[in-house]
């Protein structure tokens, strides 16, 4: 037994796995524990061998940011080994998300509730933005909420650095009612701006309560999309029909946000506005966002102890850990994928493999 | 005065005179309660409906003339400020032309001064005006002392005040303590009757809040009731027809219908049951809002920021890396939201990230730098 090896059934013995919770297709998710304290975790176990070329991408990708970002309000990814061929991920565990408390209709949002999710949505992302990561895949489901009420980012399943100048990025990324416009007419160079526009597209369902962009297909995503907010013009956004899949999806008036969102207040809607500008590089950034007038102005936001938890403890955990565990609640068409496919497997699978061939080399695994 | 407790509690109590003779069977002693609104003598004690329920006994007799209920029918006896009760047409006669001594115990009096009563003993009628007026004032709460030990105190001073008023005992001096108490604690005691009212008004908020999901859940009860009778009927016509369709035995049919009925009937009572009004849970956030305190909005908790970075970023560089995002003529690129400059702050935090960290000298927590960045540290 060499010394990885060793170093790895040390790791083995530290985690104990208890009942299986969920499955996906690349994954199934184990309730685990720590051994020495009992620590409550989840176990991700990655199949290996399934997949032609060795490991799903998401997974990589997921050990690959999570390794490396550590941060409150970031789900953090406590260990890595492997076990036979498989590969097992120890990640935090996290019993709710905000689409189960968003759709629990016994609880009740304060505005300073709503407040205090989107400061810690922001204070996460702006983290993984300041490291020059983009998430690519922000929804109410893959927040999570820790049981002290910290919300985290989950599932990097998508996640990606900042393309280096003149490299293409999938626009295959973000589930649908979330995806920016841009990733709908299939830009290929974007920037942290599309999870801004995530960002605002979950604020306005906090306050909605239900889905605020819902399209139907990638078509009527676009078209709610400018029913909602108006189509834009040249001037709104400069360049936007030379995208290589733009086509006119019909003209649809501008109404005004106050329209539908009657109870917010102006400051709130003014953030929510400048999250949802059609131009990407006239987004508000994440750092912006946090030094908003709505988050520093009265009410406070509420203390993330006493934010609104589901009540009922139905065993339907960790989401998180992967979004392909196939959730009857997640209506077809919501993924970012055709309904029958994983979405995870519709990004580009060349897409990312630059820098990853430089890093993370497994080959050396493979051959001992 | 079994029934002043009642009436403490916030009870309507028929109360009166409970005739200690007891004898006058000739005409009804039964006590009697009458309500008036206070317009013109203000004073009396207001029950929860803001009337002041007026004492009246059908043994009054007033004390200054001598008639009573038999002689005089209308017959309303008031008391002054001085406790002494009168008739009406006794204080029409002794005091229209102003001020006059009282016919009992000589102490100047006014017509306005006189108040409806509401406890048969006059004692208990002075004690409640007396104590109505010190409670205006002497408002403070356990919150405003620091410890039991001087709210006792304070308590217990309340009540010798009290008690010296009841009993006029020391009446100029226990005066003069009530004002200085008042001037040392105006403030104070203007916040707790702002508190005071802040409660009250809540209170009744709730109240109507109450009444009204009382009522909804009457409504939606009704309407179950109705609905549960209509499906009954319905089931049984149903029976009734597949009994005289269908070939099956009878009693299977009868049984299957049964299970049916009990099945929709269940999921009915789960769905009424998770119903629980908008009201209830908002309140019962608000109680659970006072124990750890909201604190302030701070964009971020850590000090990254705090550091300053040891170069300046120019507004744009001449690299071959961006070379292409140079020759996007149509601006697919700006549209899509790409920043170059991103990637150029990316480069260059990354090559100037960690580079004037002191090396670890801990030898336990032995990390070995990578010799590239020796070298790095070399070039500088």
């Amino acid at each position: 037994m060499d010394a990885v090896e060793k170093a790895n059934a040390e790791k083995q013995r530290r985690w104990v796995k208890d009942q299986k919770v969920g499955e996906g297709t690349y994954a199934v998710v184990y309730r685990g524990r720590e051994a020495a304290t009992g620590r409550r975790v989840a176990i991700k176990k990655i199949k290996v061998g399934q997949f032609k070329d060795g490991l799903d991408m998401s997974a990589i990708r997921e050990v690959k940011y999570l390794r490396e970002l550590h941060h409150q309000n970031v789900i953090e990814l406590l260990d890595v080994f492997s076990s036979k061929t498989n590969l097992n991920l120890v990640l935090e565990f996290l019993d709710s998300d905000l689409e189960m408390i968003i759709k629990d209709r016994s609880l009740v949002f304060l505005p300073a509730d709503i407040k205090s999710w989107m400061a810690m949505t922001f204070r996460g992302l702006e983290f993984c933005h300041r490291n020059f990561i983009l998430h690519r895949d922000l929804k109410p489901n893959n927040l999570l909420v820790a049981s002290d009420g910290q919300l985290k980012l989950a599932d990097f399943g998508l996640a990606r650095d900042f393309a280096d100048p003149g490299y293409k990025m999938t626009s295959q990324v973000i589930t649908r009612w979330y995806r920016p416009p841009e990733l709908l007419f299939g830009c290929r160079y974007y920037s942290s701006t599309v999870d801004i526009w995530s960002v605002g597209c979950i604020f306005a369902e906090l306050m909605l309560r239900t889905p605020y962009l819902p399209g139907e297909t990638d078509m009527d995503q676009l078209r709610t999309i400018f029913r909602a907010l108006g189509t834009p013009t040249e001037e709104d956004w400069p360049g936007h029909t030379k995208l290589p899949d733009y086509v006119p999806v019909g003209q649809f008036p501008k109404t005004p946000l106050r329209d539908l969102f009657t109870a917010a207040s102006g400051d709130a809607l003014n953030l929510l506005s400048r999250c949802l500008v059609y131009e990407p590089g006239r987004r508000i950034t994440a750092l912006e966002a946090l030094h908003h007038p709505y988050f520093t102005g009265l009410p406070y936001p509420t203390h993330p102890s006493k934010l609104p938890r589901p009540a009922s403890r139905t065993p339907r955990p960790l989401e998180e850990v992967d979004g392909n565990v196939d959730m009857a609640n997640t209506g077809p068409g919501v993924k970012a994928a055709a309904p029958n496919r994983l979405k995870r497997k519709l990004s580009s699978p060349m897409e990312g493999l630059r820098p990853l061939a430089r890093r993370l080399d497994f080959t050396q695994h493979k051959g001992s | 005065m079994s029934n002043v407790g009642g009436w403490l509690v916030g009870k309507t109590v028929r109360r009166g005179g409970v005739n200690p003779a007891g004898a006058h069977s000739s005409r009804s002693n039964t006590p009697q309660v009458q309500s008036t609104s206070t317009t013109v003598f203000g004073g009396g004690v207001k029950d929860a409906s803001g009337r002041t329920t007026e004492f009246f006994s059908m043994d009054d007799q007033c004390p200054v003339c001598r008639s009573d209920r038999y002689l005089n029918p209308k017959l309303r006896l008031l008391v002054s400020s001085c406790y002494h009760k009168m008739c009406e047409s006794c204080i029409d006669r002794l005091f229209t032309l102003g001020p006059a001594p009282c016919p009992i115990c000589q102490k100047v009096l006014r017509k306005l001064a006189f108040m409806p009563q509401t406890f048969e003993d006059l004692t208990v009628e002075k004690e409640v005006a007396v104590r109505r007026r010190i409670a205006k004032e002497f408002n403070k709460r356990r919150e405003d002392f620091p410890d039991l030990r001087s709210y006792n105190d304070y308590l217990e001073e309340v009540e010798v005040i009290t008690f010296n008023l009841i009993n006029e005992i020391n009446i100029p001096e226990t005066e003069a303590r009530i004002e200085a108490y008042r001037k040392e604690n105006a403030a104070l005691i203007e916040l707790n009757v702002r508190r005071e009212e802040q409660y009250t008004q809540e209170l009744k908020q709730q109240e109507e809040q109450e009444r009204l999901e009382r009522e909804q859940r009457a409504q939606e009860a009704r309407r179950l009731e109705e609905l549960e009778r209509e499906e009954k009927e319905k089931g049984r016509r149903e029976i009734i027809d597949r009994l005289e369709t269908s070939t099956k035995d009878a009693t299977e049919i009868i049984a299957k219908s049964r299970a049916e009925a009990t099945k929709r009937a269940a999921s009915r009572a789960v769905a009424t049951t998770t119903f629980k009004s908008s009201a209830q849970l908002l309140r019962s956030r608000a109680a659970q809002s006072t124990t750890i305190p909201d604190v302030p909005h701070v964009p971020l908790q850590d000090d990254w920021y705090a550091y300053e970075d040891m170069y300046t970023k120019l507004d744009r560089y001449d690299d071959m890396y961006s070379e292409a995002v140079r020759q996007d003529q149509e601006g697919i690129m700006k549209a899509g939201g790409y920043k170059v400059e991103e990637a150029w702050e990316r480069a260059l935090r990354s090559a100037v990230t960690a580079l004037f960290l002191p090396p670890l000298s801990d030898p336990e927590n032995s990390l070995t730098f990578p010799p590239e960045n020796d070298a790095a540290l070399a070039q500088l």
